[in-house]
């Protein structure tokens, strides 16, 4: 949910853990003399990492089962950190596999990158990615920002898109966090790209109760959300359409140590991406996080409903 | 490290940094608004409930364990739920900072009154001085160091915790801790904090003058003893 959380961690000091003294699990496994085909091979078992936010640890699980149905081993290591330590612990091998999202993910190796289209950065990461990691196929399922108007807010101004902000210039008010403020995926883009402006710019939460709240009671008109928050759904929030492509597409992909990237690995990810759509990972993250449902069940339960495992 | 001062003393003394409707200027009288109105309205709830309760001795029991209830509630917990019942505006920031200052005065007030010696108090009963005498000529004047260190300790918290209104996208010092934080800037977050304990401690060397006026013709407690 709270993607952003993997941006963070640079002010919270440079410190990166290894992950080595807590290895446990997976060493025991034996290779089963399979695999090989596809570049590495998964025999002896994955490490899945995740970073500490709801979603990517049900995206963690979610990994699991799939390659559970798969007949490949695995071990899930929830809530390590930020990206500043997953990708450190997956480049070391302290972790083998690790669900990520495609804009911000190029932009850790490459913060000039320009590409915004799902193909497009999946090309990219191919480029950006270090010796010994890859991108493998990504989901259907998205975890972008996205700006979002009431229904009522919506048919008052005509708003469908981006475009149609325009001819309300100076007259709404704009809520998000912070850093919208000064940055290209907010107000300095919609400026730029879109020629939109606002009245007001509200610094409040990123998809938080704060600038639910304020959308919700009409103290902002249009807010900055994830796409994969279920609270847009449930308000029944308008998605504003980006026609220009303003915002990076934020795809779950899985990045793999090439080492394990077999055949069957790749197949049964690339299934469960098929899967995936951003609706059934909206609908997932409410089962954690409002329904307080455990990850790991949550996620056995999904996977076996959709035929990834057998029931 | 050196850098990093270098470039905190820069922003510090930046003219254009200072001037405009984001500049520190604006944004320190910002805080002091919030901070001072906070500290008065706490002060005309607390001061009046902690003399209560010191000179009838009523009513000590409930009174303290409130504010120690109130002491403990987490401040980002109420401004959130204040936002979310009341919606966008100044009423979450008042709220938690009035909430964190009364119990600081309200407890020092009482704490202040409890300590006046009640042989003094039966002294001035004998002498004939009246209820309202007795408070405002005798326990008042020998509580008031207690009660101005409480003034004081309330005075810092507000001045710390003000940084809050930026939450919810407020003005004050705390513009440049949320700001700089979501900018990955750390220079404008240090430069911030900075500000923010440099105007704790000028409000509180303030009240301490104050203080030290209104006691200038009494005699030090050590002669005094």
């Amino acid at each position: 949910m709270n993607r952003r959380k993997l941006l963070g961690g640079l002010l919270a000091g440079a410190s990166v853990p290894t992950l080595a003294a807590c290895s446990g699990g997976v060493t025991s496994l034996k290779g089963d003399g399979s695999g090989g085909e596809g570049g590495g091979s998964s025999a002896g078992g994955l490490v899945i990492g995740t970073a500490n936010f709801t979603e990517n640890q049900l995206l963690g699980y979610l990994y699991a089962e799939a390659l559970r149905g798969a007949g490949v081993k695995t071990s899930v290591r929830p809530n390590l950190g930020s990206r500043e330590i997953v990708i450190p612990a997956l480049r070391q091998g302290d972790i083998d596999l690790l669900p990520e999202y495609q804009g911000n993910l190029l932009l850790h190796f490459d913060d000039k990158a320009p590409q915004t289209q799902a193909g497009d950065l999946q090309n990219a990461l191919t480029v950006a990615l270090p010796t010994g990691l890859e991108a493998l196929s990504y989901a259907a399922a998205e975890d972008k920002d996205v700006f979002c108007v009431t229904r009522e807010t919506a048919d008052k101004y005509g708003l469908r898109s981006f475009t149609d902000l325009k001819k309300q210039n100076g007259k709404l008010v704009f809520g998000g966090p912070a850093e919208d403020k000064n940055r290209v995926v907010g107000l300095v883009g919609l400026k730029n790209r879109y020629g939109v402006t606002f009245k007001e710019f509200k610094a409040l939460d990123a998809s938080g109760p704060l600038v639910k709240g304020a959308l919700k009671k009409g103290d902002v008109d249009v807010a900055n959300l994830f796409s994969t928050d279920p609270d847009i759904e449930a308000n029944g929030w308008v998605i504003l359409a980006d026609p220009k492509a303003l915002i990076p597409a934020q795809h779950i992909v899985p990045v793999i140590r090439s080492a394990k990237a077999d055949t069957k690995v790749r197949k049964a990810l690339a299934k469960l991406g098929v899967a995936l759509t951003t609706h059934e990972l909206a609908r997932l993250n409410k089962l954690v996080d409002k329904d307080k449902k455990d990850p790991d069940e949550v996620a056995a339960n999904w996977a076996a409903d959709h035929g990834l495992t057998k029931k | 490290m050196i850098e990093l001062l270098q470039n905190l003393g820069r922003w510090l003394t930046s003219g254009a940094q200072w001037s405009g409707p984001d500049g520190i200027a604006t944004r320190l009288l910002e805080h002091l608004q919030y901070s001072l109105l906070a500290t008065l309205v706490a002060a005309f709830i607390a001061l009046p409930v902690g003399l209560l309760i010191g000179h009838t001795g009523r009513g000590a029991f409930l009174a303290i364990n409130l504010s120690g209830f109130g002491r403990a509630l987490p401040t980002v917990g109420l401004v959130t739920l204040v936002f979310l019942a009341s919606g966008l505006s100044m009423w979450p920031v008042y709220v938690s900072l009035v909430a964190l200052a009364v119990p600081v005065i309200v407890t020092n007030t009482y704490a202040g009154m409890a300590a006046v010696d009640p042989e003094v108090r039966d002294a001035a009963r004998g002498q004939g001085m009246r209820r309202h005498q007795v408070l405002l000529q005798v326990e008042i004047p020998l509580a008031l160091p207690l009660i101005m260190t409480g003034l004081r300790l309330a005075c810092t918290q507000v001045v710390a915790t003000a940084t809050i209104a930026a939450y919810v996208s407020f003005g004050g010092l705390g513009r440049y801790v949320f700001d700089g934080l979501a900018q990955r800037d750390l220079v404008q977050v240090l430069g911030g904090a900075v500000l923010v304990a440099i105007l704790a401690i000028a409000l509180d060397l303030a009240l301490a003058s104050v203080q030290r006026l209104l006691f200038r013709h009494r005699p030090r407690p050590s002669r005094a003893a």
